[in-house]
């Protein structure tokens, strides 16, 4: 279901193509790569040193792909700073409903990244390793575990390995929830002033990493910090995974970017041939641009910053011509309000308001009233919450209405978009099964 | 010295108490929760108002720092 294509000219990566970082490797109908086959590929893991590991990190430059794009190296180094033994907890669980990419590394590549946060766990002194997935994702649990058994066969002074699986939505795999449900069984996010890397829920340096960005991990240690930085961009450096969603021929697919082509390079070899609508950038609480702006936009931080946006998980939601962008929008607004882990007030009764306010724009019942209520609702959810949760909810929509504001006056004078029967554009989770 | 002050978003039930005894660094949001004034009143009135409005919460949802401006270290966000 998973395939993997692309990158840049003369740089592309396929899954089961030789010239990617990530995803090289056997094709995704030969199902999860072994560790033998791993081995003879990319051969055997370099000798560690610990001073040269955190060179490289740093040198590399290389940021959380979860979605904070924080420098990974200095959250290692808070960690290697602070006091106490630390934890690392890997993040495999992939909350945004229509990203795939964690996905398909620990489902297809899990050796990567389990070498990856060897090290990382070997640089921290950490003597375990926790892998966060999400229950009843099947298919990177199964491969992880059977991963696992593998590596305790063939490599030796590996750390303790766990495998943790949380409850199910969206907020749950905020880095905070993650590192709470591992330490007392409760996905949700913490409210702390100081960073996790220092003082986490269990009072130990916790690093909580993406999985993508573990992954990375092993890729610079394996062929150096500069080598690695030329696959990506001066603000992004290093390969980069995609998962494309929405109006494209394989919705759900990842592929491995080099270099910084445009959003229009990406979609058109992913078999869109032409500027969409709307692209929805960087996740659920990312950014919509302008389809025909998107085009020719490089995915990297510095031009997608001048239009607002960031590159988030790394998704690209196509929304094709035809289709209502404050529909789609009403949808995942309704899905992410009900996805608050009901802790913070602002949040419990702003984000459902916010929604209804967005619904009844789609719907064209939206009067001036309703036009106040959004806005004065919007202004009173940023930086309210314990977690990013609210502010991203609120870029977003307000992303939207920029991006669809004839739609808005279209919709307001009357005139809404037929009611769709068509079902959401991007996946919207119905049921949180806990 | 520098009064910091801490709303913890996921205690606060929105007594607002806080914004009582410690208006000119804790306002109430348009639902009623607690929310920092950026950058509070400062001074050793200020720092007595923190007091009194961390010690008046009765979910625990406020606390205060006191930081020495010339090791504001523990200001930095990280």
């Amino acid at each position: 279901m998973t395939t993997a294509t692309i990158a840049e000219p003369g740089r592309s990566a396929v899954i089961g193509d030789d010239v990617g970082l990530i995803l090289a490797g056997p094709t995704a109908a030969e199902g999860p790569e072994p560790l033998i086959s791993f081995l003879s590929r990319s051969g055997a893991p370099p000798v560690f040193s610990r001073a040269g590991t955190l060179d490289a990190l740093r040198l590399s430059g290389v940021q959380g792909r979860g979605g904070g794009a924080f420098p990974l190296w200095r959250k290692v180094q808070a960690a290697l700073d602070a006091p106490g033994r630390p934890m690392l907890i890997v993040n495999c669980s992939e909350s945004e409903p229509a990203s795939r990419k964690d996905w398909t590394l620990c489902t297809l590549r899990p050796h990567l990244m389990l070498e990856g946060a060897v090290r990382l766990a070997t640089l921290v002194g950490a003597d375990e390793v926790v892998l966060h997935l999400h229950r009843g994702a099947a298919e990177p649990t199964d491969s992880l575990r059977h991963a696992l058994l593998e590596r305790r066969e063939v490599m030796e002074g590996d750390p303790a390995w766990r495998l943790s699986s949380g409850p199910h939505g969206y907020v749950t795999g905020e880095a905070s929830a993650v590192a709470r449900y591992v330490h007392e069984g409760v996905a949700k996010p913490v409210f702390s002033s100081v960073p996790m890397a220092r003082r986490g829920p269990s009072g130990r340096p916790t690093l909580v990493c993406n999985a993508e960005t573990v992954a990375h991990v092993a890729v610079i240690l394996r062929i150096g910090a500069e080598a690695w930085r030329s696959f990506g961009s001066e603000s992004c450096p290093g390969p980069q995974l995609v998962t494309l969603a929405g109006a494209v021929p394989l919705p759900g697919s990842v592929v491995e970017v080099a270099g910084a082509p445009t959003i229009g390079e990406i979609l058109r070899r992913a078999g869109v041939d032409d500027p969409p609508l709307a692209v929805l950038v960087g996740g659920y609480a990312g950014t919509w641009i302008r389809g025909h702006v998107a085009w020719r936009t490089p995915l990297e931080p510095t031009a997608l910053a001048r239009l607002g946006a960031f590159r988030g998980c790394g998704l690209l939601g196509v929304l094709p011509h035809g289709a209502c962008g404050l529909r789609e929008t009403a949808r995942v607004t309704a899905f992410l309000a009900g996805e608050t882990a009901g802790q913070c007030g602002p949040c419990v009764h702003g984000l459902p308001a916010l929604a209804e306010s967005v619904s009844r724009l789609a719907r064209g019942t939206a009067g001036s009233r309703t036009v106040r209520r959004l806005r004065r609702t919007s202004n009173a959810l940023v930086g309210s919450g314990a977690c990013a949760h609210p502010d991203g909810v609120v870029h977003m929509v307000r992303s939207a209405l920029d991006v669809f504001d004839y739609d808005v006056i279209r919709h307001r004078a009357g005139s809404p978009c037929p009611p769709a029967d068509h079902p959401s554009l991007f996946p919207v989770p119905a049921v949180r099964a806990s | 010295m520098k009064v910091v002050i801490h709303v913890d978003p996921t205690r606060c039930r929105g007594h607002g108490i806080c914004s009582l005894y410690f208006k000119d660094g804790v306002e109430l949001d348009h639902w009623g929760y607690a929310r920092t004034i950026d950058p509070p009143a400062q001074g050793r009135r200020a720092i007595a108002q923190a007091r009194r409005a961390a010690r008046a919460c009765p979910n625990d949802a406020i606390s205060y720092e006191v930081v020495e401006t010339r090791t504001g270290d523990s200001l930095q966000s990280w």
